[in-house]
């Protein structure tokens, strides 16, 4: 998942400093990436980052206010140069939340729709079409009437439409959100498999974690309108730049302290709290200073009966809570004056009131960005 | 299969084409802004001129301005005192109605409930024009039928005297109570059924339920319904042409009429009292969209909850009762009696063998003038949808869908005439046609011109209801498939719209047909229409002749609707394929 897919021949999508605002309220401001040919960048953010909004923009279904956006190297959108092109000129495609299925045409029609517009015909046209279906495999629903499909045929039949026309650029805006989660982790391994077959770039807008890690070459995480980091799923999820990446992207406990020692060249750093406690961690290049925040994954905390030996991160807790949640179960202690959460598989016995040792590899401790 | 985005754009020979399909998109947009705006703006400016022209008399343009015109109203208090206490008793009286059969059909177990709703509808296709004919013929003190009867049987007096101010707002009340019924019925279903269920939970009683909780819920909406009635009640015409001119009663805006179609004409005079009258309507249809747009406690999401019904008993029948006294009285009882009337050769309560005839209505059918107005009608309806949906689909689409700037200010003007009262928008477009330097007043155009522009708020809300309940996603698809705007209607847009462009096809051409209160102004010797026709007949010849056209006019309507209806339900089919 780590290497980056790359198609030198699919186009590249470039978004430079891009703002967005409507009536007066910035709901883009400033937004730099690049999806490199043949690659899914998936935005990723909570209602209301501006991802939507982003990705509308690089359609041309939503007019910025500045900035610049690139398709193969070509500027669709240029604020300084005065370039607009109409979304219609644009020629990408793209999935949209609601699928958009034409309820008055039937599927063969709504999957040829993109094919007839650039005036293909005939055999081909019935060819094309045949193929698109037949990789969402919906081959024996052409002539069925679009407003008589379940929600997951829909989905099929608007992803079917999105590929028949053999774009090079697609855009997925939450194309999953409206299926059940047992159909959205099928279709999110489908669609992964389908966007590598067919080595197009595609931007894929979510709110879902699960569905960005697993789904994507890179990750833009925005919120509030900014991208708050952007790297690869692994990337992102091990070493969060933020308080908000890290709590946003998985769950994590955030600890702050004095910085008391660091170590450039090896990358280390470690912080005491107001009450002592000493946690060392790495610095994932980022600047030291005099008091820091670190990152801890809720999965990487571990609870046992005795001290673990050679171990540097380990300090003796009380169970304040513990809650069953089926694959994991989540328990609360008390450390440091606040609650740490672990959530661990099997494991030892929490219970209530009982004391126990936590310990956490430094190299998961991660120092964020002030 | 992945191509480069640029060679793409050589394959659809994009460029030049597109640019000009892109300038044929604007010009289509400006073009009906414009025409909108000269539709809306050009009477209502010749009116306001009209009504503040104190300068030499027949000198246009005017040689001096002032407010006197408005002064003199002050010497007719007859009219605007009769105007006010028809309009305040029958705005009761309808929402009277309204309430009572809203209540009814929307909280209690009647029986036969959605017959009942369907029923409650009838009023308004029945038209209050028809309905003056009808009561008219009942109600009328010497030979109304009612009255007849009464004398025969117990006395000398008449019994009711549908000409009076009190007859008058009877009639309008009728068929505007199924106005006010639609609109209370729409409030009283949109409130959550949880909130006096939460009242009743807590230990309310029915009645303290209903006090506290039910009715401090609807009383916005009631009050919406009632600004709306009363401004519709005061722009009115047709019952009070009917009923109240005879024994020389006006309102104003038959008092408009009188004073533009007696000789001398006093034009200054009618223009003052017409945009006295758009004013007052104009402020009250304000209100109305200021109430109804605060979002007050009641749900206005269009979403329908299926109200709390209360268990009635024996009372239950009673309330049918009282629901069908008022279908009988406001529909039912007006087309029975303008049938009785039509075959009969004199009109009289008491049937004869000897005295029913089919004369009258041969006599309809063989009048030259009455056939021609007829076709006029017909065909002037046909062109009044057909260009009518044409253009308010594309002002909805406009309106609701385009970044055309100055969009908000469309929809008012497309709205706007829905404030001013038929005749007094007539009698503006009378005094602008007259000194326009084509010759169309006096003929089908200026008739045409005049539908357009008073039904372009009916097409608007039909067309708009549709539009808005479209996915806008929809097209933005088509758009991002590389769809031009013109394919994307002709292939997305039209066929998802078409119901709602169908229904407002319809309702223009309906509405057309029966139109009034523009064409008695408008309409020139060689361009008759059948409405006024009627109006003409009813006054110069006689009542059963006119109950004759009246109903050949209901039923060419009726046989349209039907005929239409199921074309609709054709095209509905062929539309959406075999599953």
């Amino acid at each position: 998942m780590t290497t980056t897919m790359s198609n030198a021949a699919a186009p590249t999508i470039e978004v430079e400093n891009l703002c967005v605002r409507y009536d007066g309220v910035m709901a883009v401001e400033s937004v730099s990436f690049t999806a490199a040919g043949g690659e899914q960048l998936t935005l990723l953010g909570p209602s209301g980052c501006g991802k939507t909004s982003t990705l509308r923009a690089v359609a041309g279904l939503e007019r910025p206010t500045s900035g610049a956006i690139r398709i193969g190297g070509r500027a669709v959108y240029d604020r300084a140069a005065g370039i607009n092109v109409r979304t219609e000129q644009r020629g990408m495609s793209m999935v949209f939340q609601s699928y958009a299925i034409w309820p008055h045409m039937t599927v063969f029609e709504n999957v040829a729709y993109g094919l007839r517009v650039r005036k293909e015909g005939g055999a081909a046209l019935a060819a094309q079409v045949r193929h698109a279906l037949d990789l969402v495999k919906m081959g024996q629903y052409a002539g069925r009437n679009a407003s008589a499909l379940s929600g997951g045929q829909q989905q099929r039949v608007a992803l079917a439409r999105a590929i028949a026309f053999s774009p090079s650029v697609i855009l997925f805006d939450e194309p999953l959100s409206n299926l059940d989660a047992k159909l959205r982790s099928e279709m999110r391994i489908e669609l992964r498999e389908l966007q590598r077959r067919l080595g197009v770039t595609s931007l894929y807008v979510t709110h879902d974690l699960e569905e960005a890690l697993a789904m994507s070459d890179r990750i833009v995480v925005m919120r509030a309108g900014v991208v708050e980091q952007s790297g690869t799923p692994v990337d992102i999820y091990d070493f969060p730049r933020t308080a908000f990446v890290a709590d946003f992207v998985g769950s994590a406990n955030l600890v702050a302290g004095d910085v008391v020692a660091s170590d450039a060249d090896r990358g280390t750093v470690a912080i005491r709290t107001k009450d002592g406690l000493v946690v060392h961690g790495v610095t994932h290049g980022r600047l030291v200073e005099k008091a820091g925040t670190i990152s801890i994954r809720t999965v990487h905390l571990a609870l046992s009966a005795g001290r673990p030996v050679g171990e540097v991160n380990v300090w003796p807790v009380q169970i304040v809570r513990s809650v069953f949640l089926g694959d994991v179960t989540q328990v609360h202690v008390l450390w440091s004056g606040q609650e740490l959460v672990i959530r661990q598989i099997g494991g030892l016995p929490a219970i209530v009131g009982e004391f126990a040792y936590l310990h956490v590899p430094s190299d998961r401790c991660t120092l964020l960005e002030t | 299969m992945a191509s480069t985005v640029a060679g793409r754009d050589a394959h659809l020979g994009l460029g030049e084409s597109r640019a000009r399909m892109r300038m044929m998109e604007i010009v289509a947009m400006a073009t009906v802004a414009a025409m909108v705006a000269g539709l809306v703006l050009y009477p209502i400016y010749y009116l306001l001129q009209a009504a503040l022209d104190v300068g030499l008399p027949d000198t246009r343009p005017p040689t001096a301005y002032g407010v006197d015109n408005f002064v003199k109203l002050l010497d007719y208090p007859a009219v605007l005192w009769n105007t006010l206490v028809v309009t305040c008793v029958a705005t009761l009286l309808a929402l009277l109605f309204g309430f009572v059969s809203a209540w009814i059909l929307t909280r209690t177990n009647v029986p036969f409930r959605r017959t009942l709703d369907q029923l409650m509808t009838m009023p308004y296709y029945v038209t209050p024009l028809l309905g003056a004919l009808a009561w008219s013929l009942l109600g009328a003190p010497e030979s109304g039928f009612i009255n007849q009867v009464w004398r025969k049987f117990f006395g000398t007096e008449a019994l009711i005297d549908i000409t009076s101010p009190m007859g008058i707002a009877w009639v309008m009340a009728l068929f505007e109570g199924s106005v006010a019924y639609v609109m209370i019925s729409a409030v009283m279903q949109s409130m959550d059924p949880a909130l006096e269920e939460a009242s009743a939970v807590m230990g309310g009683s029915r009645w303290r339920t209903m006090w506290r909780i039910t009715l401090p819920l609807v009383a916005p909406g009631v009050l919406g319904a009632a600004i709306f009635v009363f401004a519709e009640m005061l722009g009115s015409f047709s019952v009070a042409l009917v009923l109240g001119t005879p024994a020389r009663f006006y309102v104003i805006t038959t008092a408009i009429y009188h004073f533009v179609s007696q000789y001398p004409p006093r034009i200054a005079l009618a223009a003052a009292m017409g945009a006295s009258l758009f004013a007052v309507m104009f402020a009250m249809l304000w209100l109305y969209r200021w109430l109804t747009s605060r979002n007050s406690f009641v749900t206005v999401s269009g979403k329908a909850f299926r109200p709390r019904v209360m268990d009635m008993g024996p009372l239950r029948w009673v309330l049918f009762g009282v629901v069908v006294l008022y279908v009988l009285a406001s529909a039912i009882l007006p087309v029975a009696t303008l049938l009785f009337a039509a075959l009969q050769k004199l009109a009289v309560a008491f049937p004869a063998a000897s005295n029913f005839t089919l004369d009258h209505f041969r006599q309809a059918f063989s009048i030259n003038a009455v056939r021609t107005a007829m076709l006029n009608s017909i065909l002037l309806a046909l062109v009044t949808a057909t260009l009518g949906v044409m253009m308010t689909g594309l002002l909805s689409w406009i309106i609701l869908r385009s970044r055309l700037p100055g969009r908000g200010v469309l929809e008012y003007l497309a709205m706007f005439p829905q404030a001013v009262p038929r005749i007094v928008f007539a009698f503006g477009m009378m005094w602008a046609w007259l000194v326009f330097p084509l010759p169309v007043y006096g003929t089908f155009w200026v008739l045409l011109i005049a539908y357009l522009t008073v039904f372009m708020p009916l097409g608007v809300r039909t067309i708009s209801g549709v539009v808005l309940q479209l996915d806008k996603s929809l097209d933005e698809c088509g758009q991002v498939c590389g769809a031009s705007w013109w394919y994307r209607m002709r292939t997305i847009t039209v066929p998802l719209l078409r119901p709602g462009l169908l229904a407002a096809w319809l309702l223009i051409f309906v509405a057309s047909v029966r139109e009034l209160g523009a064409s008695i102004l408008l309409m020139g010797p060689d361009s008759k229409v059948m409405t006024p026709a009627i109006v003409e007949a009813w006054f110069s010849s006689s009542s059963e002749l006119t109950a004759a056209m009246a109903l050949i006019q209901t039923v060419v309507i009726t046989a349209m609707m039907v005929v239409f209806g199921l074309l609709a339900r054709r095209l509905a089919q062929h539309g959406a394929p075999a599953q």
